[in-house]
This record gives C-alpha cells, structure tokens and sequence, in this order.
C-alpha cells in the first residue's frame, strides 16, 4: 500500500512560523502548563511534583528536632519522600522540640485530630486507648529482621491488655561521658559509683565537678533510676507490683546526698536536658550521663575537647551494672488516624531497612530490631565523622548488649509507670534528701506511697 | 547644672537601666559568638576571640531556616488580632465607663479576671474547638484565640481611661447636635489616642510573646510564629544553638523597644489614665 497524502516538508513547516505566532503559542502553552498544573496537589509552576501520577494520599507525622540536624534532612527530605513516591502518598513531617511534645501529644489527643504517626522519646502507655494495636508492625518486622530487642519489647507492650500501645523505632544507649584529662589527674575512672564518689570532692576542687541532675527532666530521670537498679532499688517487681520502699532505695537516696554535698552544687536542682551538654561543652564538668548528643556536639565545635570525653558503660554499684535507655523513640499510630494503612506501612519499612536511620542518626538511633543494621560493631569502629580515638564509639555496642533496660525494669513501661515519669518523682525524691527535706527512710515510705497510688489507678482502669 | 540636678534621679534609674538592659546585652553579645567561643567561660560576657564576633548566625537564620516567614507571620496575627482587640474593646471600654454605672465596675473587674485564666488550662479544651473548626496548622486558629486575652485586658484598660475624660466634652458635642457615635468618633477617641496606642503596643507585644497556643496549634512550619519556629530550629533534643536563639529574639526586640520609646509618655499617660479614678 502507497500513502498517498500530500508530503509534507518539515523544514518548511518551521520556516512558516512568523516570531510573532511562535511567542503567541508558546505563551498559550505556558498558560496551559501553569494553570492546568495549579489544579494538581503540590504543584509547583504548574508542573506536577511527582510525574505519571497524583499521589493519592497523605501522611502526617510529628517528630522531635533531632540533635543532628542532617538526620532530620536526610528523614524529611529523602527518606520519607522515596517512601512517599513508592507508595503514593505524600509525606509530611513536623518537628517540634523534645521538652513540648507531651503538650503537643495531649492537644491532639483531647482534639481528636492532627497527625497520623507522633513519635515521643518515652513511651505514652497514658494513651493506650487512643493508640491503635501496633502488633502487625512488630510481627511484619519480626518476619523479616527478627526479633525486637528486649528493651524495646519491654517498653512497648502491655502484658495486661496483650496490646502493643507503640512502635519503638529505635533506642538510644546511655553512656558515661567524663573526661579522660580530668579523671587522669585524680588518679581514678567512672567505672563504679565508688569511684565516682570517691573522685567528686577533688574533682570539684579542681572547679570540674560531675553534673548529674536531680531536677523535673528526662536526663535526671533516666539517670537516677538507673542510678537506683545499681543499688538494687526498683519501682517494681516483674509482676507490676510497687516495690520502691526497700534497702536499695534507701540506699541509693543516701548515695545520692551523698554525691550531692561532696561533689556537686545547687545548679543539679534546676539541671535541664541541655545542662551537661552545656557543662561539658564549657569545658567545666568533669562527667555526666548522657546518649551521644556531648561527644558529637564537642567534635564539631571544639575537636580538642572532643578527644577528651570518652565513654563508658554505666559505673557498678553495690547490686551490679544496670542502665537504662537513654531515649526509646516510639512512634504511636492514633485510632483516629485518616491513614492508619500508610502509618503502619511506613513504620514497618522504615524498621526494615533501618541503616539510613543509623548512619544518619551518627550512631544515636540504635535499631529496635538488632538485625536491621547489619555488623552494628564494625560500623560504630569506622566512624566517619571525626570520632577521636577512632574508636570511640564501639562501647556503644557492650553498651546496648549488656546493661540498656526499659524504665520500669524488671517489669513493663505501663501506664503507672508513665505516668511516674512525667510527673518527675524519682528526681524530686532524690532532691528532697539531698536537699535535707526529707530522710532517705522517710523519702522511700512517702514516694513509695505516692507511686503506689498512681499504680492502683492504672489498675483499676485495666492497664496495669 | 542640668546633670547635677538631676544626679539623684540617675543614682536611682541607674542601676534599674542596667539591670533591665542586662539581657538585651547578653542578646546582642552572644548573637555574634562562634560556637567555640560560646562555651569559653574566660570570655563570657566581655570579649570576643576564636573567630568572634560573627555575623553567621543571623545568616543561618535567614538563609537555612524559615525566619523570614515566621516573622511575617508573626507581623500578620499580630496586626489582625490588634485590629479585632481594637474593633472589640473600644465599644466595650466606652460602655462599661459611661453606661453602665456600678454594675460597669463589676463586670469591668470580671472581665478583665478571665484575662488571668492561664493558657496552660485552656488549650486542651480550646484544641478541640479549633480541630472542630478546622483551623489546625492554620495562623486562623491563632487569630480567634488571641483575642481571648488581648480583648479582655484592654477593655479593662480602656475602661478606665475613658473614666478620665470629663462627661461634660461629650455633653457638649451632644448638645452641639452630635450623635453618640459621632462623639465617640470625634471626640473620645483623639482624646484617647494614649490608652488606644497603649493597647495597640501591649497587644500586639503579648501577640508576639504568646507561645503555648502556637505551639499546640501549629506544627507546619511554614505556618508558625516566632515563638515556636525559633524554638523548634534551634533547640534539637538536648542541644540549644544559643547564637541563633539570641540573635533570633533580638531581631524583633529592636523594632518593638524603639516603638516602646518613640510612644513613652502616651504610654504611660495611657497607662495610667485611668489610675485615680
């Protein structure tokens, strides 16, 4: 078969074109492009952001400022959005600061609106019921990275309504930051609270005293409980029952005063989370218990202090080496969550390929699920980001192995627990004899009492 | 001469301007410190050294975070919620201290008792209505609930300022053939200039400060004010970049204290217009 129709010279076609009808339909085509695009979600000149196809739905999430500022880049920016492309959803992500978002947590939840996924630094076991049951996340991560690390289980799970009330990402190890100059000159190490004792009054004569705090905050919170397991004191036994009225209490509160009058000063009253940071970056502090955030921060603005600080699991006490987690990031998906499928997808694939999280965390996210990061050690010995010694960072790994425990440990993060934890007691406690208040006898009976009274609402409530 | 004469007066300011300006200082010094110049306690608070001072900070703040549009948010709710206070308390000033006699006094004194109603009670309820308005993330919400505060303080104030212009101007005005309104308009209100500029200034200050409410509101970042944008960029976790804070509430400290200022005396006639009456 021939084509007959008429032949058309292209060349001509372009010649014909007066600039006048070139810019006439050029600009009818950039109307066209502007706003036939503006009508698209997210369009951007009219061109639509994702090509082939709008992305059918949103996912909203609110998350703390990491304290590495290219980790929150690397999440908003790359991660989630990869993840929104794959899956047809546009990822939104908020950040607020660590200290606001119990505030921020409270306002959705008395709105009934706001994000899909919320991320806290503790678990809110306080809002089990407005949680969903986070159990298919955990098992679709067991399936395919094995099983979730006993700390993280521990915090995530309530025993009593069998339901998992969040998904904890990650964790973060909480090591001894001290300076290795410093402590030289005394002769000793943070290695026991013996030691530590031993070392304050010089190492406040020197006019570098240890910081740890004993105010309404995370890190004095975190600090003193673990304090308290090393003299075998615990809030409660494995079954959920108080058990804070005991010798080890007792103990540790005549420790604490202890450290307190010889070693430190008034400022570890209004001690907030940024103090030893702050502390240790001044150069003033001789030691502190904090995740990474001092070494990281120091190896940026002050290398030679960086190479100073060095870390160590935390120091043994009379019942042994127990720690807790510094931080547990644990990401709750609201019932009324307008897209529970997405959040719970996202979570799951998030955890699965968790070594973006890791690398771009510099080590502080630890994953939930160990095999998630392949050759934890290895990594943490190749530092790429200036660690000095080299291997700095490795006792993380003895760290996170050996002594990280759930708040609450023996027993579950529940809500009485959670609620303990808000509301700051173990460190008013501790400040209340430390400050000559109260009697350690006396402090153990009261705050005893008081927990036990938190405890017996959660369990008349059924969560606990 | 002059100086002597008034030395009593500086001898007792004196140490008051220092104290109150102290914090201005300590703004304006560590806005211009490198981070390792921050942390050397040998510096703090008079010198510079280790590539200080800098001009860095105030970069980062407008080139790498979203300063610029958290100020112009905050200029926007800020001048709404001044309007709304203004369209709301003047009426209600002028009423309560013209019309309502005893009665005026008590609900002068009961409105101005809500403004003392903490935000830290309110915004869990308050977070309900604006999600069932469906105004989260959105500066709407902020502009509604302002004016809870800003409203009540000024009618308050106002109330007793226009106590203190004499009835006998407004009965003339009336008498020379002028409505209520046309009273008001002509001759209360340019009377009140002090205590209207004095609500302006204080609202819109109190606009600025306010930070529970944005911060439970608002989580989008393209969306909140000073208060909270500030705190979300530059607090992450337990690390504060104090440069950026300092430098970030001095910026819009300056306009407002020149403001302060260049209105002092109808500030204070304002102020206190209402005081003995």
């Amino acid at each position: 078969m021939t084509d007959d129709r008429p032949r058309v010279d292209m060349t001509q076609v372009h010649d014909e074109v007066s600039r006048r009808e070139l810019l006439r339909r050029a600009g009818l085509g950039a109307v066209v492009l502007v706003y036939g695009g503006a009508g698209a979600k997210r369009a951007v000149a009219g061109v639509p952001l994702y090509r082939h196809k709008e992305l059918k739905g949103t996912l909203k999430i609110l998350q703390w400022s990491h304290f590495v500022p290219a980790y929150d880049k690397w999440f908003d920016k790359t991660y989630t959005q990869v993840w929104g492309r794959k899956n047809d959803t546009e990822v939104i992500v908020d950040h607020i600061s660590q200290a606001e978002l119990s505030a921020r947590v409270a306002a959705e939840a008395a709105a009934q609106k706001g994000h899909d996924l919320v991320a806290t630094l503790a678990p809110l076991p306080q809002y089990e019921d407005q949680a969903i049951d986070h159990k298919e996340i955990v098992q679709e991560v067991s399936a395919k990275r094995g099983k979730i690390k006993d700390v993280c289980y521990h915090s995530i799970y309530n025993p009593r309504t069998k339901k998992y009330f969040g998904f904890a990402d990650n964790y973060a190890p909480d090591p001894v930051n001290y300076r290795t100059d410093l402590w030289g000159e005394v002769g000793l190490k943070p290695t026991s609270w013996d030691n530590v004792l031993k070392a304050a009054p010089k190492l406040r004569a020197m006019g570098h005293p240890v910081g740890l705090g004993m105010s309404n905050e995370i890190d004095s919170n975190m600090f003193l409980m673990a304090l308290m397991m090393c003299f075998g004191s615990f809030i409660q036994n494995s079954h959920g029952k108080v058990t804070l009225n005991s010798k080890g209490t007792r103990d540790a509160l005549k420790f604490g005063r202890d450290l307190f009058k010889k070693g430190m000063s008034n400022e570890i009253f209004a001690w907030t989370a940024s103090s030893n940071n702050q502390g240790m970056l001044a150069s003033r502090l001789s030691m502190a218990m904090n995740a990474i955030s001092i070494t990281r921060s120091a190896e940026l603005s002050n290398p030679e202090l960086g190479a100073k600080i060095s870390l160590l699991p935390i120091p043994k006490g009379p019942h042994g080496r127990l720690g807790l987690e510094h931080v547990m990031h644990t990401y709750m998906v609201w019932k009324f969550a307008s897209n529970k499928k997405a959040a719970v997808k996202f979570l799951a694939d998030l955890e699965i390929t968790y070594k973006g999280a890791f690398l771009n965390s510099k080590y502080y996210n630890f994953p939930a699920f160990p095999s998630a990061v392949k050759n934890i050690k290895k990594e943490l010995g190749d530092d790429r980001w200036g660690a000095n010694p080299a291997k700095k960072y490795v006792v993380l790994d003895q760290i996170s192995e050996k002594y990280t425990h759930n708040v609450g440990y023996p027993g579950f993060t529940n809500a009485a627990i959670g609620e303990m934890f808000d509301t700051f007691l173990i460190p008013q406690m501790f400040a209340e004899v430390a400050q000559g208040k109260s009697t350690p006898d006396g402090a153990a009976r009261d705050y005893h009492n008081r927990i036990n009274t938190i405890f017996a609402k959660w369990r008349k409530r059924g969560k606990v | 001469m002059r100086f002597r004469g008034n030395l009593g007066s500086y001898l007792v300011t004196g140490p008051f301007a220092i104290v109150l300006a102290f914090p201005f200082y300590w703004m304006l010094w560590t806005a211009f410190k490198s981070d390792r110049d921050l942390y050397n306690v040998d510096n703090i608070p008079y010198k510079f050294s280790q590539g200080s001072p800098t001009t860095r900070n105030f970069s980062f703040l407008f080139h790498h975070t979203e300063y610029p549009t958290w100020l112009k948010n905050t200029v926007i709710v800020g001048l709404i919620v001044v309007v709304i206070t203004l369209a709301l308390s003047l009426p209600a000033g002028y009423a309560l201290a013209r019309l309502s006699g005893r009665f005026g006094q008590s609900l002068g004194i009961g409105i101005f008792l809500t403004y003392l109603v903490p935000p830290t009670l309110l915004f869990l309820p308050l977070s309900r209505v604006i999600a069932d308005l469906g105004l989260q993330d959105k500066l709407a919400s902020l502009v509604i609930v302002y004016p809870s505060f800003t409203v009540p303080f000024s009618t308050w104030l106002l109330m007793g300022f226009f106590k203190t212009i004499p009835v006998e101007l407004e009965d003339a005005a009336r008498i020379d053939g002028a409505s209520r309104i046309v009273t008001l308009l002509r001759v209360v209100f340019p009377i009140s200039l002090p205590g209207i500029l004095t609500v302006v200034i204080f609202s819109f200050s109190l606009v600025m400060n306010e930070f529970v409410y944005a911060l439970t509101f608002i989580t989008t970042s393209s969306q909140k004010t000073i208060s909270t944008g500030v705190f979300t960029e530059l607090i992450r976790g337990d690390v504060f970049f104090w440069q950026g804070l300092m430098a970030a509430a001095l910026i819009p400290s300056i306009p407002l204290a020149l403001l302060y200022n260049v209105f002092l005396n109808r500030f204070i006639a304002g102020f206190t217009g209402g005081a003995f009456r």
